[in-house]
């Protein structure tokens, strides 16, 4: 990796005055040193206290009084680890970004939001149970939310401070890659420099990077498991992106290492925060004519709900005795989740993988049953004669 | 395929810069401080390197193949390495340094548990070595170097240096599939891969902080996947001197367990009633609070604190319960007990080159090494290299023997005439220990134990273990060492409640093991611990002021420490005969 921290942009202090006597310098010293500010407060006082600080950040930023001696937030409070359910080669772990007070956490619309069972980790340790409010496939964001009771403040970041920034900006990405941090300890941080802003074609599998405006390309290495959904600052501790997935550029099949630019996101989020639903675009759909139901119950001996609306829950309505599907253990009253890799969110994507499903092969499918995750071996019957 | 897609990104900058050019440039401001702090810094960085780099070791096989990293932390050529890199190389290595040369070196020490090795390079009076810092004020964003020979790149044994941050500290590694545990380590995002193993890790201003040991590797192969980890500085030093021994260091192990509670506790469940914890009255659900002086929020927390201490270690720890709160003094027990340098999974042990060179043999053929090298080496079974525990065993006990010699005949009998504080005032006690029993008349009671086979209940109430452990005095004090079944040096260690650093010296007669307690200013022993029932607490004295009295080497006073409390009642020692037979 290139050591490459470009030279200081014009808003960089000399650092060496912020840092601790006799120590190097820290980078980037005042990103980090919000965190003594919170030490000394208990844990609600340090909670609004964070909350205020956080919100005061816009006014100072639209005054135009953008001087890093003023810290917009300190990344460690509102980034949180996400728990959930990893199956097959997918992660069980995941990052997101806390956007309000009340605990909404912007994240990317993996299969962990899809899968749900979802965990969050605050940064003061403490654990919750985590709904997905709303997914935006176009920007392949999600929006879910810490259950937590009515008095309870998290410290927040204000999307309305994120930046736009050039290539060359030196940044740091706050992420809990690999699952290093899986107590109450801070996530990760790793440095590099916004490399290009440009148009990512990168796939994962048979699913494509959706989103069309232009990302930031990272010299550091984000693309790592569970750093998904993480936060990417500049120098001054501003917002700039949210990590994305691990996938591969399309043709050179390398690992990207990418993060889509909050100002892109922000009005999706917003609108997921309303509780809108984000559709996707027309270029997102996918026009290969699918399987139809009857067919899927011909052949595969599973009779799915019917589609009545837009994203139907892929539960199986029946299960024709001695089907391929009665052979894998499927039973009436199954939420399908995945088939192979690819997550399910409706029962249209189950027919899509069926649709490409290669005859004689065996298909992973895990269904939750009773809250169990049960994974399974489908066999794909020959097609049939046309 | 790759310079496709980078020749795209540099298009784009072009794309860029262009536009910068017809004016859509963000507002221009002076530059010229940054780059100028920049520069300043390069310059830093540059001659801080300078300083460091002599002080990075290439570590290989005897036979010149493989090879890891390591650093010189003394002029006389001790260095410290991964367990990972020597474990496999055999008792005999070739080292590298930046000038170019190769050095022999031996195997000194082994933490199999901490993945730590120290090493003596050979041949030099004055070893360049680097200077440790302090690993508990790193913190995430702290710049670092990394130095060593990834990919076995230098062929003249510069090393390879990389830049990075501390990503994270107090990482707890999990021993996955193997029993090296990587507690309370540094994770960096300076680039590591395989040939790293072994090498330091410095902060910017160059101070020593860990050992670059171990990567989170994944769908790229063993490559840098940004998330490193490095073992703490100050865990290293904790180990250094058992290292310096020879030794087969082992971990430290409590014998009660912790989970982590809610609101960011850390909960006893489960004690052991056999315990010295269970005795100073730690019990399930009591909050553990603070553990060797570190608070905890988390089972996570307390795992890793504990892994950073050898075993023997005494750690403070303090607790909370019904009743209130508490505090008390433990000794770690062993993790392991490893007798022989344990074997490592395949893929753990020294990483072969770039071009999938074979591993090298186990061991070096030692037969080919001139003779002064060869008796370097002593192999016996408990100790990674027993030549360097005789060594030190030779610079506590010479001393000591000789200057005991003078207290005559060993079957003398001495008489000591103490000074004890009871309720009612201070009370005379005569203490008798001649080589077969020590006796204690106070007032009108008087307690006799057998040396050589004692028992608990010919112990005085208030002094339990007094007696049993002055008999081992004597036995330390004779000249004839045979009486001992066991004697090895075991490092330094912190002395609670005297909280210095001592060297240690063990000593085992029957199921009595003594831990004797040495500074550098005398021949005499400070203190000792002793076990002599496993049901037991230890006996633990602090012997004061070493002097000679009618040519018997005693104490002034014998400090003895309440386990309960750690308080000390001194006895004080007034007057000292030797009777011939």
């Amino acid at each position: 990796m290139a050591a490459g921290r470009g030279s200081n942009g014009p808003q960089t202090l000399t650092f060496t005055a912020c840092s601790r006597a006799g120590r190097g310098r820290s980078f980037p010293s005042q990103v980090f040193q919000m965190h003594h500010l919170f030490q000394i407060t208990s844990r609600r006082r340090f909670l609004s206290t964070a909350a205020t600080l956080l919100a005061a950040g816009p006014a100072m930023a639209a005054a135009g009084q953008q001087t890093p001696a003023q810290p917009a937030l300190d990344p460690r409070q509102v980034v949180v680890k996400l728990f959930g359910a990893g199956v097959g080669s997918l992660d069980s772990y995941g990052t997101g970004i806390l956007v309000s007070p009340q605990g909404h956490v912007l994240t990317i619309a993996n299969h962990l939001v899809s899968t749900g069972f979802l965990t969050a980790v605050t940064a003061d340790g403490r654990r919750w149970p985590v709904e997905t409010l709303a997914t935006s496939t176009e920007h392949d964001a999600a929006i879910v939310r810490i259950q937590a009771r009515p008095e309870d403040m998290f410290p927040f970041l204000d999307l309305q401070q994120a930046v736009d920034v050039e290539p060359g900006t030196p940044v740091l990405a706050w992420s809990n890659m690999f699952r290093v941090a899986a107590g109450n300890e801070p996530v990760s941080v790793v440095h590099g420099v916004i490399a290009a802003a440009v148009p990512l074609e990168a796939s994962q599998g048979r699913w494509k990077f959706p989103v069309k405006t232009p990302v930031w390309i990272l010299d550091a290495i984000t693309n790592n498991s569970g750093a998904g959904g993480g936060l990417v600052v500049d120098e001054a501790g501003r917002p700039v992106g949210l990590i994305g997935r691990e996938i591969r550029h399309d043709r050179s099949r390398i690992w990207v290492n990418y993060a889509v630019p909050l100002t892109a996101l922000r009005p999706a989020v917003t609108a997921m925060l309303e509780g809108r639903r984000v559709t996707p675009s027309a270029a997102t759909a996918d026009a290969a004519p699918l399987m139809s139901d009857r067919d899927l119950t011909a052949r595969f001996g599973l009779t799915l709900l019917p589609a009545v609306v837009e994203r139907t829950p892929a539960w199986v309505d029946a299960v024709t005795p001695d089907s391929p599907a009665a052979r894998a253990g499927i039973q009436r009253g199954d939420l399908i989740l995945l088939v192979g890799d690819s997550v399910i969110t409706s029962v249209t994507d189950v027919r899509r993988q069926m649709t490409s499903a290669v005859p004689g092969r065996e298909l992973s499918v895990t269904v939750n049953r009773d809250n169990q995750l049960i994974a399974l071996k489908l066999a794909v019957p020959p097609s049939p004669r046309k | 395929m790759r310079l496709v897609f980078t020749g795209a990104v540099l298009l784009l900058f072009k794309l860029l810069q262009a536009d910068y050019a017809s004016g859509q440039q963000p507002p221009a401001t002076s530059v010229g401080a940054p780059v100028v702090d920049a520069r300043m810094r390069e310059q830093q960085r540059v001659e801080v390197l300078q300083r460091i780099a002599p002080s990075v070791v290439c570590v290989m096989a005897s036979s010149g193949e493989g090879g890891g990293s390591g650093v010189l932390i003394s002029s006389d050529g001790l260095a410290v390495s991964n367990y990972h890199v020597t474990s496999g190389s055999g008792s005999f290595m070739k080292c590298g340094l930046n000038n170019g040369r190769v050095y022999d070196a031996v195997i000194v020490g082994i933490d199999p548990t901490g993945d730590v090795a120290l090493i003596q390079l050979l041949g030099r009076t004055d070893f360049p070595a680097a200077i440790p810092g302090d690993s508990d004020i790193v913190q995430a964003g702290d710049e670092v170097l990394a130095l060593g020979n990834p990919f076995l790149l230098a062929s003249d044994f510069s090393p390879t240096v990389t830049y990075g941050i501390v990503s994270g500290v107090r990482r707890y590694q999990y021993p996955a599939n193997t029993f090296l545990e990587y507690t309370d380590c540094i994770q960096i995002d300076a680039s590591i891969n395989p040939g790293n193993s072994g090498g330091p890790l410095f902060d910017i201003q160059g101070r020593w902080i860990g050992i670059n040991g171990r990567a989170s590797f994944e769908k790229r192969g063993r490559v840098n996947s940004g998330a490193a980890y490095a073992i703490s500085v100050n865990q290293v030093l904790r180990f250094l001197d058992s290292l310096r021994c020879g030794l087969i260091v082992d971990h430290g192990r409590t014998e009660f367990t912790v989970e982590t509670g809610e609101n960011n506790t850390a909960v006893v469940s489960q004690v052991s009633q056999l315990s010295e914890a269970w005795r100073r009255g730690l019990r399930p659900q009591a909050e553990l609070l603070t553990f060797a002086g570190r608070s905890l929020t988390s089972a996570n927390d307390f795992q890793n604190v504990l892994g950073t201490f050898p075993e023997g270690d005494r750690v403070p720890m303090t607790w909370r319960d019904s009743t209130g709160r508490h505090s008390a003094t433990i000794r770690l027990t062993p993790l392991h007990s490893f007798r022989k340098a344990p074997e490592l999974p395949q893929e753990r042990r020294r990483r072969p080159g770039p071009d999938g060179e074979p591993e090298p043999q186990q061991k070096s053929d030692a037969d080919q090494l001139p003779e002064e090298m060869r008796r370097l080496y002593v192999e016996r079974d408990g100790f990674c290299n027993f030549h360097f525990n005789q060594l030190r065993q030779t610079a506590l006990l010479e001393p000591l023997r000789n200057q005991a010699a003078a207290a005559g005949d060993p079957a003398a009998v001495w008489t000591l005439n103490l000074q004890i504080p009871l309720p009612a005032g201070n009370t005379p006690a005569e203490l008798v220990i001649s080589q077969e029993t020590v006796g204690l008349r106070l007032g009108p009671s008087a307690w006799l134990q057998k040396i050589s086979q004692p028992e608990a209940a010919e112990e005085p109430p208030a002094y339990p273990g007094l007696l049993t452990a002055l008999g081992q005095l004597r036995r330390l004090l004779n000249p004839d060492s045979s009486v001992f079944s066991e004697i090895l040096a075991a490092g330094s260690t912190r002395h609670l409640p005297l909280n210095r650093t001592l060297k240690v010296l063990i000593t085992r007669d029957g199921i009595r093991t003594a831990r004797w307690y040495f500074d550098d200013a005398g021949a005499f022993p400070v203190a000792v611990d002793l076990s002599y029932s496993a049901e037991l607490d230890e006996a633990r004295l602090v012997l004061d002021g070493w002097q000679a009295r009618n040519g018997l080497p005693t104490p002034s006073r014998i400090g003895v420490i309440d386990s309960t409390s750690e308080e000390i009642t001194w006895l004080q020692v007034e007057a000292a005969t030797v009777r011939k037979p």
